[in-house]
């Protein structure tokens, strides 16, 4: 997997355009370095993992065509963000004004920039972002960052810092513009190019949550389906610190997603709630992954999926538990439902223990709808069609009933409804 | 009145060639008990479940006929001379559920994330509706389709309540549940989900009471009940059969059950063929004597 088999969009990229980018942003001189580097860095970093059968790799980050999908200073979008008065919710040329110190301590101290090809594209190119600082003891309710996006390709940035005993819900919404004047624009100025809709969107979220924090972070994406999605989110726990992940997928052609908690502190805990619903043939890569490194941590891993038309999915996840992580509890359920025959999906559960004082379970399935559930419906007068979404609704409540934020669970289910009444 | 027909039935799994069914003659009338007794794998729950219309049995020959008088689904549906009799192997199962075919199943299916309520108010509404699209008349069919259009549009949220609403639908599921000494909770439920095997036959025989079938066809409600229950359950089958009028095939492989709900006919089953038919006494004499000696009786005069 050397870079030099994928297309080498770095090659196209300047040390000019990075410098634009932060200069627009009013960026001290420390973080355009730490840019710098990345895009530096570009020429020797691989692409992430991705799960490999034999003869086979299910998520082909290669094959993408970044040098005409990555378009770095024609960035447009429509961005909201929002929340309660005790907690600073801030743009980030505002945390870039008003909290340096803060952003110096953090940023870039849960997913190293240089982890691997994509999150560096995205540390020299990233034009937005959002940054939420709860101070000590607060208690944030609602915090709901919505981006649309309109333009040929986005770079998102997300902090979250919490203070010791505060909690936060964010809910965080990715979409794609109906209008896009600049992604017309900037098709007009190349030539050949891909296809005029495709777009590439790109986030990295870092979590730090204080001891004793508790933080909910809910994530739905529901981009275009020609749109590309890279993203990796990630969240360091601190002592008696809770960090619970939604991830929800609809949109985009492909998506390689991550989420990912450290336990790092003693009695932390993390639960990571997937849900995802491909057709058509839209491509999701997801992981779950946790890292037990203290005592006493807690992980939940629960992630459901449908697979319709000739869309694939591939999950992997990952407990794992660290040599001096006394008294770990770690679970793991992941359920793939294929709606049709011509629909893939794999799933890889890992579970990887180095202290033996772990009570541990990981499963993962991989069905299609039971006939004879089917038939206990039909034959009580239930229409086929109708008997058939209500299993699919039915196969996702175990996820929804895990989610805290109302607003994302009735997004989410009915953008699954509204899915399934799509269909014949 | 209506009167469910078998006619020289044979059937076979569909993706196979083993042959279940061998010609199977057998009439159940509305009103009706019937009990279908026989050995383990003599073609019994193959018998129910191609009634409902399982998609893993193919019937190769024979009938399944529905003959339904005036009448039959009250007087807001009139049934034409045309349609009094139907071959419901011709329609799909919620089509026979419609006109008034109900399976109690032997293992009833649990359903995750579908509550007990919403579950059978959809499958109830829904057997309106069909029911209505099967015996609607010529001139209505225009009214219908407009209406249609507008319903399944999919911006649109769930299309509307449907014949019977939400609290009316409420009113009669508490009704019912209270007739079968079933606990309330059940309807907020998840459809079967973690119920013991005695409760899922309770909601079997409950959603029985509240979809009013013409026949009903209960595969093995008796297994797996301890006695309390099974006199429930017992109770609300002949309910079923006093109050709505229902024709009952009763699946079952033990007497115990027809001590509650007595049989007008019982029917012996070997080899996929009804080998013996009688009244009551029948099922006492298998009792005391095994299927053995319907063998001998049959095979040893044959």
């Amino acid at each position: 997997m050397s870079a030099a088999t994928h297309t080498e969009v770095h090659a196209n990229l300047t040390d000019e355009q990075v410098r634009q980018i932060s200069d627009e942003l009013d960026e001290p001189e420390w973080l355009l370095e730490t840019r710098l580097e990345a895009l530096d860095a570009l020429s020797e970093l691989d692409m992430p993992d991705v799960i490999r059968t034999p003869g086979r790799d299910w998520t082909n980050l290669h094959e993408l065509d970044y040098e005409s999908l990555v378009d770095p200073l024609n960035a447009a979008e429509n961005k909201d963000q929002v929340g309660p008065e005790e907690a600073e919710v801030l743009a980030w040329s505002e945390a870039v004004d008003e909290h340096e110190e803060l952003l110096k301590e953090h940023f870039g101290s849960v997913v190293d920039p240089q982890e691997n090809y994509l999150t560096a594209l995205s540390t020299a190119l990233f034009s937005t972002g959002t940054v939420i600082y709860v101070p000590e003891g607060v208690d944030a309710e609602g915090v709901t960052i919505r981006t649309e996006q309109n333009s040929r390709s986005l770079f998102n940035y997300t902090l979250v810092v919490t203070e010791e005993s505060s909690s936060v819900t964010i809910l965080e919404r990715q979409s794609t513009g109906e209008d896009s004047e600049a992604l017309r624009a900037s098709d007009s100025a190349s030539g050949d190019e891909p296809r005029a809709d495709e777009q590439y969107y790109s986030g990295i979220v870092e979590i730090v949550a204080g001891e004793n924090s508790n933080v909910q972070y809910g994530s739905l994406q529901n981009l275009s389906e020609e749109a590309y999605n890279f993203t990796l989110k990630r969240g360091d726990a601190d002592t008696y610190a809770t960090i619970d992940w939604i991830e929800a997928n609809l949109g985009t052609q492909l998506t390689k997603s991550g989420v990912e908690t450290e336990l790092n502190g003693d009695g932390s805990e993390s639960q990571i709630v997937g849900a995802f619903y491909g057709h058509n043939d839209q491509h999701f890569d997801i992981d779950a992954r946790v890292w037990h490194r203290a005592e006493h941590t807690t992980a939940d891993l629960v992630t459901r999926g449908v697979t319709d038309d000739v869309a694939r999915s591939v999950y992997e996840g990952v407990q794992d538990v660290g040599r001096d992580a006394w008294d770990t509890s770690s679970y793991q359920r992941e359920n793939t439902l294929m709606l049709s025959d011509e629909s893939e999906a794999d799933a890889s559960p890992k579970l990887i223990i180095n202290n033996h004082d772990t009570e541990a379970s990981h499963s993962a399935t991989v069905g299609q709808i039971d006939q004879e559930d089917l038939l206990y419906m039909t034959s009580r007068g239930v229409q086929p069609r109708d008997a058939r979404n209500m299993l699919v609704e039915g196969f996702f409540v175990p996820v929804l009933e895990e989610i805290a934020v109302d607003e994302l669970r009735d997004d989410l289910e009915e953008l699954i409804a509204a899915r399934l009444r799509q269909r014949d | 009145m209506a009167r469910l027909e078998l006619s020289n039935l044979h059937a076979e799994v569909a993706d196979g060639d083993e042959k279940i069914l061998e010609g199977v003659n057998l009439e159940v009338k509305s009103g009706e008990i019937h009990a279908l007794m026989g050995p383990n794998g003599s073609g019994k729950s193959t018998t129910a479940k191609v009634i409902a219309g399982h998609p893993a049995y193919e019937v190769t020959e024979g009938e399944v006929l529905l003959h339904l008088e005036e009448g039959e689904f009250g007087d807001e549906i009139e049934i034409d001379d045309d349609q009094r009799s139907w071959n419901i192997l011709d329609l799909e199962p919620n089509e026979r559920a419609a006109l008034g075919i109900f399976l109690g199943f032997q293992y009833p299916a649990e359903i995750e994330g579908v509550t007990m309520t919403n579950f059978l108010r959809t499958a109830l509404n829904a057997k309106i509706d069909e029911r209505e699209e099967l015996f609607e008349d010529e001139d209505a069919d225009e009214d219908d389709e407009e209406d249609e259009g507008f319903e399944t549009s999919p911006m649109e949220g769930p299309a509307d309540e449907g014949e019977v609403g939400v609290a009316e639908f409420q009113q009669i599921l508490q009704e019912k549940m209270e007739e079968l000494d079933m606990d309330e909770r059940f309807a907020q439920r998840y459809l079967n989900a973690g119920f013991s095997g005695g409760e899922k036959k309770q909601n079997e025989v409950l959603q029985a009471a509240i979809l009013e079938p013409s026949i009903a066809v209960l595969d093995e409600i008796d297994s797996g009940l301890d006695i309390d229950r099974l006199q429930d359950v017992s109770n609300g089958i002949n309910s079923l059969r006093d109050e709505q009028g229902t024709g009952i095939l009763q699946i079952t492989h033990y007497q115990r059950i027809l001590d509650y709900v007595e049989p007008d006919h019982v029917h012996v089953m070997l080899d996929g063929q009804i080998a013996k038919s009688g009244d009551a006494s029948l099922a006492e004499e298998l009792e005391d004597k095994g299927y053995d000696w319907v063998r001998e009786e049959v095979y040893g005069t044959a």
